[in-house]
């Protein structure tokens, strides 16, 4: 269990537009959805009508992508109230966004963009953390990035760098074990390391998915099956938090719902056992 | 010096780099790019990887930029995108972004002025892309705006008759007038059609009403009288005074007497474009509502 005593909902999806019809026709046995926040905020046709119908039977948790909780520009107050009044009206578990900034100057690249891990960008990230956490009025859970580049600044690895903000800001984790050995591959560090070097505690929630491998680096593409090394990751980490909430994220070339439902259901297979052993099974 | 670049100049110095159009050689020299880091000097900045130096370790964000911005204007666009082809499309959007980079947290907003841009962008047939990307614009507008619950043609007939000649009539946010030189819904009917067989493309003033049931989107052609009808009430004339406008106009924007208005108002009612009748008060300033619609009715 989390420090946050924030429930484990079990083994989700993400809700995407493609599928809309068939989960309101088939109400598949899922326990959870997560949102994109921003897919919700500014909408008030179908896509929130669907959300409503969704969230009078599953529980969900916002997912955001612009937060941009890294930028040395000002955070946006307006998008925090339509994101503070989205996770009241969807009664939302938590909320989540990524660490990163995503554009400067008033613009938005719309990419979640590394930040270097140093003393710095420490103090700065975790002053904006505390102000969303105040703006929330909940804790703000933090996604760790796939990354493609470091910069020669960093002087902390990037599970340093969380634990360290986790401690200062009171935010928690959201682990995306595809994106750890993501980083791991195009950075050259031991996935297993960044695994065993998070603080299990602050783990609310877990993504999974699938990548892209272009031989000279690897890219998050979430287009298909996550890989035998990411299961083997993601047993790893349960043996460490006991079952987490768990979601697997499809969002390019997304098969029909019952794909990524099947893809979904090994997390529980895997969670459920290595909470009961405590190893990862190697 | 590079490393000595506080985050935020970090920070302008990748996105420059990013959202500079052209191989990542070109973007990392490009002028506020290199004003930051020399093009030289990037591996100060950014380690290079086993496999890969530090300016394709750049390259793999600044290369996913553009086909994001496509994919999201295309999603809004798709008209527009098949029209112009993969080529032309693509520099469109190029040019597009460059000169309107997203500002909003949401792409949802990113293609907002690129209907007035396609007017003047050296694109095949720019009155067209312009038609063709203003439907386009209005048909998102109203697949995201507000639900808001709409009258039937049941709550017009409980308005008592003399109210309404001072009567006005309120549209349901999901609502949108176009008026347009070039029949471009057309041309937007015949994307289904797999075989691609699109329709000339020719001028032909048409005049449409975008709105929604039951969550979907739909186009409806009005006639020049009933269009400019329409548009007086939409714009909060009272229902006396843009009928008796409806009346006096002149030709084909005249209105074919009374009976004709309340053949419009019936029709109206049943496509749910509109949510309140509210009584006028001295002009401009309205009292409470006459006929209010019912959350939930549809």
């Amino acid at each position: 269990m989390n420090r946050f005593g924030l429930r484990d909902l079990g083994v989700g999806i993400g809700l995407r537009t493609v599928h809309f019809g068939e989960i309101l026709a088939k109400k598949p046995a899922l326990d959870w959805f997560e949102v994109l926040s921003e897919n919700f905020m500014d909408t008030g046709g179908r896509p929130l009508h669907v959300l409503e119908r969704v969230v009078e039977r599953y529980p969900v948790a916002l997912h955001g992508v612009s937060l941009s909780i890294g930028s040395t520009d000002p955070l946006e107050r307006g998008y925090l109230q339509k994101l503070k009044a989205l996770a009241k009206r969807t009664r939302a578990a938590w909320v989540s966004d990524h660490l990163c900034f995503t554009g400067v100057l008033g613009r938005n690249t719309h990419d979640l963009l590394p930040l270097p891990y140093d003393a710095a960008t420490l103090r700065h990230v975790t002053r904006r953390v505390k102000q969303v956490q105040d703006a929330l009025e909940r804790p703000l859970v933090l996604e760790n990035p796939s990354t493609y580049l470091a910069y020669a600044r960093s002087t902390m690895t990037e599970w340093e760098f969380l634990t360290a903000l986790c401690d200062a800001s009171g935010c928690g984790l959201l682990l995306d074990v595809n994106n750890v050995y993501v980083s791991a591959f195009n950075h050259g560090f031991d996935a297993r390391q960044y695994i065993d070097g998070i603080p299990a505690d602050r783990v609310v929630q877990v993504h999974l998915a699938g990548h892209t491998n272009h031989g000279t680096h690897i890219v998050d593409t979430h287009d298909g099956p996550a890989i035998a090394q990411v299961w083997k990751l993601y047993a790893r980490l349960c043996a460490r938090t006991g079952p987490v909430s768990t979601l697997f994220e499809w969002d390019a070339k997304i098969p029909p719902l019952a794909a990524v439902v099947k893809e979904a259901a090994k997390a529980r297979a895997f969670r459920t056992a290595s909470a009961a052993t405590g190893t990862d099974g190697a | 010096m590079a490393p000595e670049l506080a985050l935020g100049g970090l920070q302008r110095w990748l996105q420059a780099v990013i959202e500079a159009p052209g191989p990542v050689t070109r973007a990392l020299a490009s002028r506020e790019a290199a004003r930051l880091v020399r093009p030289g000097r990037t591996r100060d900045v950014v380690l290079p990887s086993a496999r890969l130096t530090a300016a394709e370790r750049v390259g793999v964000y600044q290369g996913m930029y553009l086909p994001r911005m496509l994919e999201a204007l295309e999603s809004d666009y798709p008209g527009l995108a098949h029209f112009l082809g993969p080529a032309a499309w693509r520099r469109l959007v190029r040019a597009y972004v460059s000169a309107h980079p997203s500002r909003s947290y949401t792409l949802n907003e990113l293609g907002r002025r690129l209907p007035e841009f396609v007017r003047r962008a050296r694109v095949p047939r720019p009155a067209f892309c312009h038609d063709l990307a203003r439907l386009e614009s209005a048909v998102a507008e109203v697949f995201d705006a507000a639900e808001t619950p709409s009258l039937a043609d049941t709550d017009f007939v409980a308005v008592a008759p003399g109210d309404w000649e001072r009567a006005q009539l309120v549209p349901v946010a999901a609502l949108r007038l176009v008026a347009l030189d070039h029949d471009a819904g057309a041309w937007l009917d015949s994307l289904r059609d797999e075989a691609h067989r699109h329709p000339r493309v020719q001028k032909r003033r048409s005049f449409l009403t975008v709105y929604r049931r039951n969550y979907a989107v739909m186009r409806r052609e009005q006639t020049p009288a009933a269009f400019a009808l329409l548009g007086d009430l939409v714009a909060g004339e009272p229902v006396g005074r843009a009928v008796a406008r409806a009346l006096g106009r002149r030709r084909a924007a005249r209105l074919d007497g009374a009976d004709a208005a309340f053949r419009l108002f019936r029709d109206w009612a049943a496509m749910g474009l509109f949510r309140a009748v509210e009584r006028e008060r001295s002009g401009r300033a309205t009292t409470g509502p006459v006929v209010r619609g019912a959350r939930g009715r549809r």
